[in-house]
């Protein structure tokens, strides 16, 4: 069981606030602190849906995963592209294997995720949604399908919502499959019933998504945000974190830390988050950060003050991702973790642009032949131009991200990757044997 | 809690989006949608609304390059291809999925979204398990279809053959006797056994051919549809390979050629320069040039450009275009003392009455040295033996592995002729009279090697010797003559190395209408290089009297000429040895006297078995790829392969690029009736998967796996028999490389028997091209016992088939099949028996032969 840490006093509690409650799934009464459903029906009753959106744009809401696009934008796009359906998915496949935040939140606050659902669908005009779920995720999935018949027996969710004439249907769908079913148009594509691929973008879903209609997609928590911003105001949320992106954000600590997830305003620096998690297990000190997943960026230790932000956490060269950070110790090769990341990301490519399929691998080979002694000489020059170039032709995410791991590696280990290339050696003594000439040497 | 079995009433039932599948997936956009001006590459071209960047380039003739737009359906954005630059856009798009807006600049050469494409072409090379074109033609200078031809020959299509080999060559005949073969030394058979015979396999081909036409009459084939009249008038000059090549495929499209000539007879060096007993002139050289004439082109014998007409002449006449390729005639000089000696001979001048097999002067009884180590040389030799010299010596400075003609060395040695190497004249020993009475040579060593790659001979002092002779025949390399240009010409100039100067794509010299080819622009060749000139100079004095762009024929030619940086080894090895059939000469004894042909021809089963031996190697997609039409346009493996190129160590292999890593190697699927599928070659465009899917309905085809080992194939990888195909063949015909082939076909019409037709419909629902359609009318069916289809009884009154009579055919067909060695494993016949035979009959045979019933006729079990 994933351990939810705790913060200072004063730190804002949201979206973790009734996930700390034990026994989540009972009746919607528990549902929130301010009465069942309050969001929504401040939504119904008072807004409206264009006073729902027009709430969540001031709110300076950002979607919760990874990529930071304005909430309040996408429901405004989607509400305005003529259709004649619309669909709300919420994306709780979880793809990054270290973190558990979807799921805890999914299993734990079920009626906070159907309500932001419900208030998403009412705003945008969509009277059908989807809650994607990992099929791993069973006692999850369990809980919601529980949760989506109380909520309708309450008159949440179903037909002529809360006597508002609007009715909503919420399914639950269970996906397996892959890494990359994380990529929104690949989600999307896999609840059509077809192979898990990207699509070109613009049009974005919100214009143009599941079966070709406007689709909303957004992550769990930022779902689990959306009452909240309803019932206590647009400013209440401006007014934690930074301006840029105001509010809260789950982040997991994991690696040479204690594992746990912890809710923190924007901005928090990553010493700080990982201060939350006690520090780095006492005997090691910080080597690298690993920020964003399996694609994302290796920051040194030097860089611990970037605070936990979209905008700063890109120009440090990683990204807020799936809310991952993984503590790497002394012990690590930089090297070699990079490889590892960029090997996976490769294994997991879906297969349907060239850079991506051959072009990660090519660079996740540049690191097998680094790692193992034998690399060539033009090497690192080819993993910049490669990495440069698989980045400005991709598709999606997934291939411009691929290329993080070995792009700030090259950053700030450069000397470590030298030792590797130019010596022959690894400096942490991971990468072993590293073979000279056909010889195994130093150990 | 409630199980996780989804509600029926909350599914998303893709029937109920059926109006909008069909929306997307067929953009119908009516003809009233509003037009839009966007900018491409500084011009303004006009589009729909809605119509992607890609669909209004291609509607204005811009082309943007893409593997994996198929123009059925909507972009799909795998191949990465099509990337543009949009003004104002950080991250180029993809022009195939992105909607044009109103005044979008869009560029689509600019050197980034060129790179871009490039390293994604890289990256497919990468894993790019195969090769185009087959090493032999490669190695062709002219690109001959080698395969192509062979497997005529090999079905015996002697006219066929010698049609695919006059696409780019007009002599096969000739070809198939003077022709070095650089072919051959490539050939992939090697690595089985031995190379295939290519030179003289299409020299029997070109035979047949001959035979028919001075036979029969047959006029030999033409390897293109003869264009109609163009009225265009073309004076080409001189009529040796180059000259009459460029006549044959300028008469092919049409035009009006006159070829001047300044010997008595056309064939320049074929005819004057290569003796008789390589290439006969009446049989062989006059029969092939038999066809030029069939073609309409006239011959204008004895007329000598700068003797007897000036190239203004030429144009002052209304030729509309003037090819020169009047070839090398002017033998080098030694420059050593002694050169001007009574008894030093031009070679080429001794050679234009020896090829002919006429006396020459006073050779008979002489002794002769030959200097020089070329084609020239060994003519010389050879021919000086042929008209009775007492004693004939080829002295070369270098080694005998260096010699452009080693092959001929051994024979000039079994007719008689000695051979030196590695020997360099310093003077001609002459008397007072000026005569020569020998030549002083001096040793050579081998030095560091040159740029021919060839070591460079150096002289080793202290080592001179001198060989007494009564004549010396100089066949030291030749340079054309340029003496018509003039001084201070204002048109066509000659090089500081004598030669013509003319471009190399577009053959244009200085003087516009005038076009250098042949010998004369390239220095002394083979026959092969002169004709690969020569086509290629046709196509671009075409284009000239055309109108055409001649710096759009650059390009163009660029892209059609094949390039030798597609290969790779892919070893034959399940192949059975088979040894090259050799063509059998005379003794040397029977043709030292002889202007006879030494080489006896093949027998017809000779060269079908000869021909047959052809591995076929070539890329099945050759001339349609896409990737290897893009892979030459950017340049995509030259970098990495040129430093090697010329190394001789063999070819560098189509993955091989800086991106070079683990590639796929997958088996080839043989198993479909028409389709073959060879994923080696695929590149996950999609593009079948989706046409098969979406036009078809079929959906065979799908992304299968995932990562790096993704593959656009089968469910499974089953054989497509398994999949739900119907065999039309659109993944075929959208495939852009040879990962789906239709296999060749013999085309069949076919008849419906409308007696037997049970009108079940299923014809109409699986014809994927609606040739069967449901029509308006319909009858009822009914169904009569009174009138049984088949007559069970009379029926069975005539198949009166018993155990016994059952047993005694098939006994029959045992014996039969054991007579003629087709039947090995007897036991294998069991299971065809009834079980009541085969077990109560075992007649002490035992179970594997219980089919000996009766005892009538046992040879099966002898025969074990």
């Amino acid at each position: 069981m994933t351990t939810l840490l705790a913060t200072p006093a004063g730190w804002p509690q949201i979206l973790l606030a009734r996930a700390r409650k034990a026994a989540p799934v009972g009746s919607p009464g528990s549902a929130t602190a301010t009465g069942p459903f309050a969001g929504l029906r401040i939504a119904i009753e008072r807004l409206g849906p264009e006073g729902t959106i027009r709430a969540i744009e001031q709110s300076g809401l950002r979607g919760r995963g990874g990529a930071g696009f304005p909430t309040g934008t996408k429901w405004r796009k989607a509400a305005a592209t003529e259709a004649s359906r619309r669909y709300v998915v919420a994306n709780g496949y979880g793809a990054d294997p270290a973190v558990s935040i979807d799921q805890v939140l999914m299993e734990r606050d079920p009626f906070g995720l159907l309500e932001g659902v419900a208030i998403a669908a009412y705003a945008i005009g969509a009277s059908e949604a989807v809650i994607a779920v990992r099929a791993e995720y069973a006692e999850a999935a369990r809980g919601l399908e529980a949760a989506i018949l109380a909520a309708e027996a309450a008159g949440f969710l179903g037909a002529d919502i809360l006597s508002s004439g609007v009715d909503l249907t919420v399914t639950v769908r269970t996906v397996q499959g892959a890494y990359m079913l994380g990529e929104e148009t690949v989600l999307l594509k896999a609840l059509e019933g077809k192979r898990g691929q990207p699509e070109q973008r613009p049009p974005h879903p919100a214009e143009r998504g599941m079966f070709g209609q406007p689709t909303v997609v957004q992550n769990i928590a930022t779902l689990i945000a959306v009452p909240w911003i309803l019932v206590n105001g647009a400013e209440a949320w401006r007014a934690i974190g930074t301006p840029d992106a105001p509010g809260t954000v789950l982040v997991q600590v994991s690696g040479a830390a204690a594992n746990g997830i912890a809710e923190v305003p924007t901005g928090t620096t990553l010493a700080q988050i990982i201060d939350l998690a006690g520090g780095v297990v006492p005997g090691r000190r910080v080597k690298a950060v690993l920020v964003g997943g399996p694609s994302g960026g290796l920051l040194p230790a030097t860089a611990l003050d970037t605070p936990y932000d979209f905008g700063p956490l890109r120009a440090a060269g990683a990204h807020v991702g799936s809310g991952s950070i993984v503590v790497a110790d002394e012990r690590t090769c930089v090297v070699d973790l990079a490889r590892l990341l960029t090997a996976f990301c490769a294994d997991e490519a879906c297969g349907k642009t060239i850079p991506c399929r051959i072009g990660t691998r090519r660079i996740a080979e540049i690191g097998d032949r680094v790692t193992s002694g034998r690399p060539r000489p033009t090497d690192l020059q080819l993993l910049a131009d490669l990495s440069h170039d698989v980045v400005a032709s991709a598709l999606c995410d997934h291939e411009r991200l691929a290329t993080l791991p070995y792009a700030s590696a090259m950053r700030y280990f450069r000397s470590e990757l030298d030792d590797h290339v130019l010596r022959s050696s690894c400096p942490a003594g991971v990468c072993r044997p590293i073979a000279v000439a056909g010889v195994a040497a130093g150990y | 809690m409630t199980d996780l079995a989804i509600r029926p009433r909350a599914t998303l039932d893709p029937l109920a989006h059926a109006e909008t599948l069909l929306d997307t997936q067929a953009p119908q956009r009516p003809t009233a949608t509003p037009r839009i001006r966007i900018e491409v590459d500084g011009r303004v071209v006009e589009g729909l609304e809605g119509q992607t960047i890609l669909e209004v380039c291609r509607d204005n003739g811009i082309e943007i390059p893409t593997l994996c737009y198929e123009p059925k359906l909507p972009g799909f954005g795998a191949c990465r291809m099509c990337v543009v630059e949009v003004e104002g856009e950080e991250h180029p798009p993809i022009s195939c999925s992105r909607a044009c807006e109103d005044g979008m600049k869009v560029q689509t050469q600019t050197e980034e979204v060129r790179r871009l494409r490039r390293t994604n072409l890289e990256l497919i090379f990468s894993d790019h398990n195969a090769y185009c074109l087959p090493p032999c033609q490669n190695k062709c200078p002219s690109h001959i279809d080698i395969p192509g031809f062979l497997k005529q020959n090999a079905e015996a299509n002697w006219r066929e053959s010698v049609r695919i080999f006059k696409r780019t060559i007009p002599f096969p005949s000739v070809l198939g006797r003077v022709c070095p073969a650089p072919c051959e030394e490539h050939c992939r058979r090697d690595e089985v056994d031995e190379a295939i015979a290519i030179r003289d396999s299409h020299r029997y081909a070109g035979d047949q051919v001959i035979r028919a036409m001075l036979n029969e009459n047959v006029d030999p084939p033409v390897p293109f549809e003869v264009q109609p009249r163009s009225g265009r008038r073309i004076a080409v000059i001189g009529s040796g390979p180059a000259g009459a090549t460029a006549a044959y495929y300028l008469l092919i499209a049409g035009h009006d050629v006159t070829i001047f000539e300044r010997d008595p007879m056309p064939g320049g060096m074929l005819r004057y320069g290569i003796p008789q007993y390589r290439l006969p002139k009446v049989e062989v050289l006059e029969a092939e040039y038999e066809g030029i004439v069939r073609l309409g082109g006239r011959f204008v014998t004895n007329q000598g450009l700068g003797r007897d007409f000036t190239l203004d002449d030429l144009q002052n006449q209304g030729f509309d275009a003037v090819c020169v390729a009047i070839g090398c005639y002017d033998t080098n000089k030694l420059g050593i003392p002694g050169e001007d000696g009574t008894g030093v001979i031009d070679g080429l001048d001794y050679l234009r009455t020896a090829t002919l097999g006429l006396e020459y002067p006073g050779h008979a009884g002489s002794r002769v040295v030959v200097i020089g180590g070329g084609f020239t040389s060994m003519d010389c030799t050879r021919t000086s033996v042929r008209l009775g010299a007492a004693e004939v010596t080829l002295v070369y400075r270098r080694d005998m592995k260096d010699m452009p003609a080693s092959d001929e060395v051994h024979e000039a040695i079994e007719e008689g002729a000695t051979a030196i190497f590695q020997a360099g004249p310093v003077r001609i020993v002459t008397d007072a009279t000026n005569t020569v009475t020998g030549v002083e040579f001096i040793r050579m060593k081998l030095g560091e090697p040159d740029a021919s790659g060839r070591r460079r001979p150096e002289p080793a002092p202290g080592t001179e010797f001198t060989i007494p002779c009564d004549r010396v025949l100089l066949a030291i390399g030749q340079g054309p003559d340029l003496t018509w240009i003039g001084p201070g010409s204002d048109g066509p100039k000659a090089s500081k190395q004598r030669r013509l100067v003319a471009d190399a794509v577009t053959f244009e010299t200085g003087r516009p209408g005038v076009f250098g080819t042949g010998d004369v622009r390239i220095g002394a060749a083979t026959v092969v290089q002169a004709i690969a000139e020569g086509r290629r100079a046709a196509y671009a004095v075409d284009a000239y009297v055309k109108g055409l762009d001649l710096a759009a024929i650059r390009t163009r030619q660029t892209l059609a000429e094949p390039q030798p940086e597609f290969l790779s080894i892919v070893p034959f090895t399940s192949e059975i040895k088979e040894p090259r059939i050799r063509l059998k000469k005379m003794e040397a004894e029977a043709r030292n006297r002889s202007y006879i042909e030494y080489e006896i021809p093949y027998t017809r089963a000779e060269a079908v078995a000869e021909s047959t031996r052809c591995l076929q190697c070539t890329c099945e997609a050759i001339g349609f790829c896409d990737l290897r039409r893009l892979g030459i346009e950017y340049g995509t493996t030259l970098a990495t392969l040129e430093p090697h190129h010329n190394s001789g160590a063999g070819y560098r292999s189509v993955t091989e690029n800086r991106f070079t890593g683990y590639n796929h190697d997958y088996i080839r699927d043989d198993s479909h009736a028409f389709i073959l599928r060879e994923p080696s070659r695929c590149i996950d465009c999609g593009r079948c998967a989706q046409v098969c899917s979406e036009v078809v309905g079929a959906a065979c085809y799908d992304f299968m796996r995932i990562g790096f080992d993704t593959l656009v194939t089968t469910p499974l990888d089953m054989s497509l028999n398994d999949t739900p195909c119907v065999s039309c063949g659109r993944c075929a015909e959208t495939c852009p490389t040879g990962a789906l082939m239709p296999k060749p076909r013999v085309l069949q019409k076919y008849e419906v028997d409308e007696s037997r037709c049970i009108l079940c419909g299923i014809c109409v629902d699986a014809c994927p091209y609606d040739a069967l359609r449901d029509s308006t009318e319909f009858e009822l069916s009914h169904e009569s016992r009174a009138e049984p289809m088949i007559d069970l009884l009379s029926y069975s009154a005539v198949n009166q088939e018993t155990e016994v009579t059952y047993i005694r055919r098939e006994r029959d067909w045992a014996e039969r099949a054991m007579a003629d060695g087709r039947l090995l494993d007897t036991g294998r016949l069991l299971p065809m028996l009834p079980a009541s035979i085969a077990n109560g009959n075992g007649n002490g045979h035992g179970n594997g032969h219980a089919h000996d019933h009766g005892g009538a006729g046992a040879t099966a079990g002898r025969h074990k």
